[in-house]
């Protein structure tokens, strides 16, 4: 029971929100995957578990797509570490994904509230 | 890092994969790794659960590296490199495929490109000068005259005084041979007479000090001249002291003054001039002929429009400036009025090369790309058999998960190996190809300046040709070999029906070899056609040559004494029989001379009844020597000189159309009043092509002044031609040695080389026929074995339940058969549809020549039968046993 209570407290990601968080967490500077990881999780008070592996394969599609660069530099404890940082198509396309994520929020927070249509005589 | 490193970098990871990339994602793996176990570790975790709990909440290690190096990319370029590499790897391993493929597209885009070569230098290329697309050729009609692209000097003055539609305007005379003494040295040249603004109104820019202009083009200027680059090259080796040597040409010496741009060979295709003079410089300032004369058209104009000036546009303003200045060229009353033509000429002016050749590379490179179609048939045909070999290799990969389009790009990799490999192949070969042919093709016209550097044009051309094949052959079988994984997996032996796609490569390649074996047929039958017409003269046993006296420096009269000098001297060689001289050689490359008759006897003909006749100059005895029988009347002797009355001889065909006997009457023709002393009988005039013509033979001793052009000597000897024409070049240089002796061969020779343009037609024909039979065969012959050897076991049954060897032949034969029938039908549909397309070049034979598609059909059967019946007999002596137990 245990498990199962596990996982009712966590949310699952929305498909294709994971880009978005990444180049919002990269916002405030160049970050390694781990701190990327860690930020998120710490931001939404760990309420967010997302697989620490699946923010890879993200990372290097949003290399490749170029809204993110990557580098290598010594972490702070002296360790060989690849840092990503927004690049100027990188913040364009957070602006434009949240802009489209709070549209999205507000029509089903909408459609959440609405009641049954009312019916109407033609 | 900055922005460019950072941009290679990424370019590099897109197109190339490297060892490196996958050390950094496991290095940057591993980081992760540490900083979470120790993240775990601080929050009081023990070493060991803190990286359990690390590994436990990345997920699969493996995967998430699988999945991440898929999202950098495909690597394009190192898959290409793979796919190649894997694709030479498989080539070498079946190196008899490979040579076979490669070979055959080497060959069919080859020759098709080589002929392109040709068609592109001949029709396509613009003139190497400045905006080719507005030059206009001129040409007129008057007084009943088909269209003369030749014009009076003085209609070309007053064009160029008059016009408002022109850019420019300039007129040309061009002269094959003339004798110049340049530097300090006798020698043959050719020339251009151009008018001042020639090289202005082309656009031309001098490789070396400057070109004509107006100021050189003046009546008694005769001062400066400009060479060719080619002749620059030749004579000087590019040296640059060449400007203001000076070039002796008649009474006058010029200076050369600069060089033509390299590439320009003069505005007629062909005719490449080493000397271009000023038109008028030679001259005095009198008015005289041919500069006055309304009736002399002898300069070939061409002119560039204003931008945006149509060609309605000038020619109407042409016509009517040549209607406003008055009678001009004697024009009888019903004729249509004076008319000024006007054609693009970005190719250059008239060309008798372009119009003998145009059509006939065109039908050469429709065969061409039948072939190079054939040779893609023939390796899709291959290919799809390859495929089924592969079918295990091809449905496991697919069975791992390899997608389609993957599968068929790896198939279509191997089929661009091979078009790349034969396609440049065939470009080389197609350099050398297409000067051989031009060799071939124009012999007769040594140093004909035709520039075969291969352009941008061929090379798109050879490229574009490989491509489609490529597409074409490569991605049939390509498709094909990745469509049925299942099928494929099962190892199902495929039922006949399903061979559909092969059959019918095999029928259409069948069908494509019996159209162009037609073609061939009719071609060679043409060619023999031509050789065996009778020319009304007998052909052995006559050597031919031709000089020009006045090239050796004789003038007026003497001319005259060099000539009959030369006669006497020929008619005195021991196995001589007979001499004569005329200015048409029998056969001929170069114009005729034509003119008019308006009576015959008391048969007016005048006005626009004028028969056109074909006129020839001739020394006594040109009928004994060339075996012409005179059936009436006598020949030219030595009666006949300036003091006599005027004498022609006519031809039977001529002599028709007087009431009664022709000879004794009297005749009246642009030279004159004159009395018929003989007939001839009809010959073909000038070329066995032709049909025997009116001709008009004129004494050639018997006017006063110069002979003309330089003529033809025609000797009859008894000895064997090589020592003839030894004798007869020894007997030259006896008289003069500074005669030069053209063209020196016997009339077989002559002939030969008149038919050039057929023997081409003939031999590309024949070279494409046997080549598309070759490759028929081949691929019937693929297909048949391929599918004995898939029968083996059904074969080696029958054979176990007592079917003969000869059912087993009969029983594959049959196979083929099918194939080979339906592409026959269709092949002798589509060669009588596609006949009237050659209709020109087809001699004395009906192009549905019943002849040349029989043996077409039966050349074909005996090929295709050859090629079924050996697998067939390789099926009969199957082994049951073996066979059944394979199974």
């Amino acid at each position: 029971m245990a498990k199962r209570q596990r996982f009712e407290n966590r949310i699952e990601l929305v498909q294709g929100t994971l880009d978005m968080l990444i180049l919002r967490t990269l916002r405030w500077g160049p970050q390694h995957g781990h701190g990327i990881g860690v930020a998120i999780r710490a931001s939404s008070d760990d309420a967010l578990q997302i697989d620490h592996g699946s923010l890879y394969p993200a990372l290097h599609r949003l290399e490749r797509q170029g809204w993110i660069d990557a580098e290598w530099k010594i972490s702070g404890n002296k360790q060989r570490a690849k840092y990503y940082q927004l690049t100027a198509a990188g913040r364009r396309q957070l602006a434009a994904e949240q802009s489209r994520w709070n549209r999205v929020v507000d029509v089903i927070a909408r459609v959440m509230k609405s009641r049954a249509p009312t019916k109407e005589r033609a | 890092m900055n922005k460019i490193a950072r941009l290679a970098r990424r370019l590099r990871q897109r197109l190339w994969h490297t060892a490196q990339d996958d050390r950094d994602l496991d290095d940057e793996i591993a980081f992760h790794l540490r900083q979470e176990e120790e993240l775990r570790a601080g929050r009081g975790l023990a070493n060991p659960d803190a990286r359990i709990a690390a590994r436990r909440d990345f997920g699969n290690v493996a995967t998430v590296k699988e999945v991440t190096r898929d999202m950098t990319g495909w690597h394009s370029l190192e898959t290409f490199v793979r796919d190649l590499t894997f694709g030479v790897r498989l080539l070498r391993r079946s190196t008899g495929f490979a040579f076979f493929s490669i070979v055959t597209l080497a060959l069919g885009i080859g020759a098709t490109s080589a002929i392109f070569t040709l068609f592109n230098a001949i029709v396509l290329r613009p003139l190497p000068v400045r905006d080719p697309d507005r030059l206009i050729a001129l040409s007129f009609v008057a007084g009943g005259s088909r269209q003369n692209n030749f014009l009076t000097y003085p209609l070309f003055d007053r064009l160029r005084a008059a016009n408002t539609t022109l850019d420019g305007i300039f007129a040309w005379e061009t002269r094959p041979r003339m004798s110049a003494r340049v530097d300090g040295h006798n020698e043959i040249v050719s020339a251009t007479f151009a008018s001042g603004s020639y090289h202005d109104t082309l656009g031309l820019r001098p490789a070396l000090g400057r070109l004509l202009a107006p100021s050189d083009d003046q009546p008694g200027n005769a001062t400066s001249l400009v060479i060719s680059y080619g002749y620059w090259q030749r004579r000087f080796a590019g040296d640059r002291s060449v400007i203001g040597k000076p070039v002796t040409f008649g009474d006058f010496t010029y200076t050369i003054v600069g060089v033509e741009p390299a590439g320009f060979l003069g505005t007629n295709l062909g005719t490449a001039a080493d000397f271009t003079f000023p038109l008028r410089a030679s001259t005095d300032g009198s008015t005289a002929q041919p500069w006055n004369s309304p009736n002399w058209t002898w300069i070939e104009v061409m002119a560039r429009l204003k931008a945006g000036t149509t060609h309605e546009r000038a020619a109407q303003e042409f016509t009517s400036i040549f209607r406003s200045m008055g009678p001009g060229i004697s024009a009888p009353s019903t004729a249509p009025p004076p008319t000024v033509f006007v054609e693009t000429a970005r190719g250059g002016g008239q060309s008798s090369i372009r119009r003998n050749y145009a059509q006939r590379l065109r039908l050469m490179l429709m065969m061409l790309a039948a072939v190079l179609l054939l040779s893609s048939l023939n390796l899709a045909t291959l290919l799809l058999a390859r495929g089924e070999a592969r079918r295990d290799e091809i449905a496991m990969r697919l069975a791992l998960g390899a997608r389609r389009g993957r599968v068929v790009r790896q198939l279509l990799t191997e089929s661009a190996l091979i078009a790349v490999v034969g396609g440049t192949l065939g470009l080389v070969l197609a350099t050398w190809a297409s000067r051989a042919l031009l060799r071939v093709a124009m012999r007769d016209t040594a140093g004909i300046a035709i520039d075969l550097a291969p352009d941008a044009r061929v090379l798109a051309f050879t490229i574009a040709a490989a491509a489609i094949t490529c597409v074409f052959f490569g991605l049939i079988p390509a498709l094909r070999a990745t469509a049925s994984v299942n099928a494929a997996w099962r190892h199902e032996v495929r039922s006949r029906r399903q061979r559909w796609l092969e059959r019918t490569l095999v029928a259409s390649q069948t069908a494509v070899s019996l159209v162009l074996l037609v073609f061939m047929a009719l071609f060679v039958r043409s060619l023999q056609n031509l050789w065996a017409r009778d020319p009304g003269y007998v052909r052995d046993k006559v050597a031919l040559f031709a000089t020009d006296a006045e090239l050796a420096g004789r003038k007026g009269d003497d001319v005259r004494r060099t000539y009959l000098a030369l006669l006497d001297q020929l008619r005195a060689l021991p196995g001589t029989t007979h001499a004569a001289v005329s200015t048409v050689a029998p056969v001929s490359t170069s114009a005729y001379f034509v003119g008019g008759v308006g009576r015959l006897g008391n048969k007016d003909f005048s006005g626009d009844r004028r028969i056109r006749v074909a006129t020839n100059f001739l020394s006594p005895g040109y009928f004994a020597t060339l075996g012409i029988p005179l059936v009436a009347g006598r020949d030219f002797d030595d009666r006949d000189d300036a003091t006599s009355p005027k004498v022609v001889i006519i031809s039977e065909r001529l002599a028709a159309k007087f009431d009664g006997p022709a000879v004794g009457q009297s005749l009246e023709s642009s030279s004159g009043v004159a009395e018929v002393i003989g007939v001839a009988k009809d010959n073909r005039y000038a070329t066995v092509k032709d049909a025997p013509r009116d001709v008009l033979y004129m004494p050639m001793f018997q006017g006063r002044g110069s002979v003309g052009y330089g003529p033809t000597f025609v000797v009859r000897h008894q000895t064997d031609s090589a020592s003839a024409l030894h004798a007869i070049r020894t007997v030259v240089t006896a008289v003069d040695p500074a005669l030069p002796v053209f063209r020196l061969n016997t009339l077989e020779g002559y002939t030969r080389e008149s038919l050039s343009q057929e023997r081409l037609m003939a031999a590309t024909s024949s070279y494409v026929g046997m080549f598309a039979l070759l490759l028929a065969s081949i691929g019937l012959y693929g297909l048949i074995s391929y599918t004995v050897t898939e029968r083996r076991p059904e074969i080696g049954l029958r054979m176990a339940l007592g079917s003969s060897p000869q059912r087993i032949q009969a029983l594959v034969v049959r196979d083929g058969a099918g194939m080979v029938l339906a592409g026959l039908v269709v092949g002798l549909l589509s060669a009588w549809w596609l006949v009237r397309f050659a209709r020109d070049q087809i001699v004395d034979l009906q192009p549905l020549d019943p002849l040349s598609f029989a043996l077409a059909t039966a050349v074909l059967l005996i090929v295709a039968a050859g090629a079924a019946w050996l697998p067939a007999l390789r099926a009969s002596r199957i082994d049951p046993i073996t066979a059944l137990r394979h199974e």
